[in-house]
């Protein structure tokens, strides 16, 4: 369960493919990284190509009871799709490993990594990755019981921390409580399933983990609502979609295909009052961003109406947020970071001009 | 032989068998004690776990926490997960009847009446079709579903299916190929089969689902799917040429020649000489093989396949089902039993079958 973990178990085929990838990117002159029109190639294909996941990882990527796709990331997999074709029946999640998104973002089998991807200068830099915009942090974080009586990091004054052993995230919470001057007792486990199940026991006063992931963790537990996260974050790390590099025009419709559903939830639309906004626009952004006076779609060679269909049909990022993992999912993380800057939070949408 | 001709031994009486093998000292007897006790300890926990403490419908979940054995609620709300992945919900039946179309086609291909080269060739070409046209769709009014929405069950059993029956016979030409007379010939085969043996298999996955494409024109490149079945399949008819070469070994090489004094043409010396006591002394490796390979298809999940394993992963990597993964590994660790079992005693049935005449 744990994100760390599955990255580490994971870095072996990463490493081998990535020398592949590097020598390869290389030498050849490559079949449709460089050639810079994905656009055109999604148009022309009918379909996009999308990262999905072989298994699943809630609650970015999973799958419903009736064998659909779902989750956060694949949400903006959808709001893609919608912007280009206008709905989501043209859009084909393609089943990848962690190990396999960049090789296969590269050899064309998919367009776009919107899969819970850290922006590293590794991948960025070495891989011929393209990042956009962050679309979402994860914040790594501690859970503690309620009756603890406390959210802050001096709470857990004297008490016990569960963590998975070896990972970055044990070593990050030991320097955390060190450097605040706070005596905890580290308590690691091998697997992620013990680390859990002894938290629940009572063995550790408090769990350290991915934010998203402990929620996950959360909702097992038997009374979820006895469980609260520290209200400081031990460490963030940017997710942004991956795509090829040197295809600007692609990177700007993701861009600002993030920047639609942010823009609409500043200004208040949900994909319930779209219509209304649509007829009764209140200033200039939101005539520009539902396409009452042209020019949105135009400058990415998308149609005038794209983020109107984003917004209508899938929301606005508060409404994707809550469906998936916030108050309405079954894991309840609070928005925190995630949140626009007006409500406290780190995101901030670019300028509609 | 008749009976008349010796008497048999004298016939120690059950319980007097029982009282040596397990009692002849105090410590066997603490040994048998011992162990009968922690048996029936694990067998007892057990079921109490799978079956008297257990809650069975999807709709109890809210019960399991409490029930303290297992929860079986997460198969009756996610099995169509584990059978079908990703294939769409309404065509659900598809699936269903592909894999049973696949799984018959295998059975009968395991029936004697079926040995001949026409016949089984028959058989899978039409085996193979019927399954492809149910999960692809595209004809006869089905609608198209490409192969990343195949999953579940019907991929494992596909990949199997399509490694087998391309391995198979590959394996036979490089184990023949090796063998030759022809030192350039055989040195070159030996070559590619210790090529491919000291690749790792996640290796050539790997390579076959995401390297190719860099270096093959675009009209050699097939579906995914198709380059990880042949990689595969090489790698899975390099270990089966090593067991069959060793078949062909144990004959003494004077049958062979034998045959060539009889005036007996190459191809006639191996089908009727060599291949068939080839397959009876190697049968058990064969066997082995083909069982190792049935459990090594898990391993194309990593190259994002939705086969069994991957779909078990999916059915509880959700909401309130994320603790229920003992119930589901136990799920699929029971439909590979059935399968993996019914291999090996099809093994069993072919060696006393084969042993005819030999003693």
């Amino acid at each position: 369960m744990n994100n760390q973990l599955k990255r580490i178990k994971s870095r072996i085929i990463p490493t081998i493919a990535t020398s592949c990838l590097a020598a390869l990117a290389l030498t050849s002159t490559s079949v449709n990284a460089a050639n810079g029109d994905t656009l055109k190639a999604v148009q022309d294909r009918g379909s996009l190509l999308c990262s999905g996941h072989n298994g699943s990882f809630p609650p970015f990527v999973q799958v419903t009871d009736d064998n659909k796709w779902s989750g956060y990331d694949i949400d903006y997999c959808r709001a893609l799709s919608v912007a280009i074709f206008g709905s989501e029946d043209d859009l084909k999640i393609v089943p990848i490993s962690w190990a396999q998104r960049f090789p296969s973002l590269q050899s064309g089998d998919i367009d776009v990594v919107i899969k819970a991807t850290g922006w590293t200068m590794g991948r960025d830099t070495e891989l011929g990755i393209q990042f956009s915009v962050p679309y979402f942090v994860g914040a790594t974080n501690v859970m503690m019981p309620k009756e603890l009586g406390g959210t802050s990091p001096e709470t857990l004054e004297g008490g016990s921390l569960c963590a998975n052993a070896g990972t970055s995230t044990e070593r990050l919470a030991a320097n955390f409580f060190k450097s605040r001057g706070i005596e905890i007792e580290m308590i690691t486990f091998e697997k992620s399933e013990e680390t859990r199940d002894a938290y629940f026991a009572g063995r550790c006063d408090s769990l350290v983990g991915w934010g998203p992931n402990l929620a996950v963790t959360r909702q097992s537990a038997e009374n979820p609502d006895d469980h609260a996260m520290m209200d400081v974050a031990l460490a963030l790390e940017p997710e942004s979609a991956a795509m090829r590099q040197g295809d600007d025009n692609w990177v700007d419709i993701v861009n600002w295909m993030f920047a639609a559903t942010w823009i609409a939830e500043a200004n208040g639309i949900t994909s319930g009052n779209v219509d209304e906004h649509k007829a009764n626009p209140a200033d200039s952004t939101v005539e520009k961003l539902l396409g009452v006076t042209p020019g949105i779609g135009e400058r990415l060679g998308l149609s005038d109406d794209w983020a109107y269909n984003v917004i209508k049909q899938i929301g606005n990022s508060a409404e994707i947020f809550d469906r998936n993992i916030g108050a309405e999912s079954v894991y309840k993380l609070d928005r925190g970071l995630n949140a626009l800057w007006s409500n406290g939070g780190v995101i901030v949408p670019m300028i509609l001009d | 032989m008749t009976d008349a001709t010796y008497k048999l031994p004298p016939q120690t009486p059950f319980l007097r068998k029982i009282q040596n093998s397990l009692f002849s000292s105090p410590l066997n007897t603490l040994l048998s004690i011992a162990t009968a006790v922690f048996f029936i300890f694990i067998i007892v926990k057990f079921v109490d776990w799978a079956f008297l403490s257990s809650i069975w419908h999807a709709e109890d979940e809210p019960l399991c926490k409490e029930a303290g054995g297992a929860c079986w609620s997460v198969i009756d709300a996610r099995h169509r997960i584990i059978f079908f992945g990703l294939f769409p919900y309404e065509e659900h039946w598809r699936s269903t009847v592909a894999c049973a179309v696949m799984i018959t086609t295998i059975v009968a291909s395991c029936i004697p009446w079926f040995w001949s080269a026409a016949k089984l060739s028959t058989l899978w070409l039409l085996g193979f079709c019927t399954f492809y046209l149910l999960m692809h769709g595209g004809l006869f009014g089905l609608s198209v579903i490409t192969p990343e929405r195949w999953g579940g069950l019907a991929l494992t059993i596909f990949i199997f299916a399509a490694v087998s029956i391309i391995g198979m016979p590959l394996s036979i030409v490089l184990a023949l190929g090796r063998r030759s007379k022809l030192p350039v010939i055989a040195r070159l085969f030996g070559l590619f089969i210790d090529f491919f043996r000291s690749l790792p298999l996640l290796t050539i996955l790997f390579t076959a689902a995401v390297i190719t494409p860099f270096v093959l024109p675009g009209w050699l490149q097939g579906d995914k799917l198709y380059r990880v079945i042949v990689g595969f399949a090489i790698f899975f008819a390099c270990y089966q040429a090593e067991n069959i070469r060793a078949g062909l070994q144990a004959i003494p090489s004077g049958q062979d020649e034998a045959g060539l004094t009889l005036g007996l043409k190459y191809m006639q010396r191996v089908t009727r000489i060599q291949l068939p006591q080839a397959f009876r002394n190697s049968l058990p490796s064969i066997v082995n093989q083909f069982v190792i390979t049935f459990k090594e298809t898990s391993i194309v999940t990593i190259v994002g396949f939705f086969e069994i394993l991957a779909s078990g992963s999916a059915a509880f990597g959700t909401g309130k089902w994320t603790v229920y993964y003992i119930e589901v590994y136990v799920f699929i660790a029971t439909i590979y039993f059935i399968f993996v079992f019914s291999l090996s005693r099809y093994g069993a049935y072919l060696e006393r079958k084969l042993r005819v005449g030999h003693g």
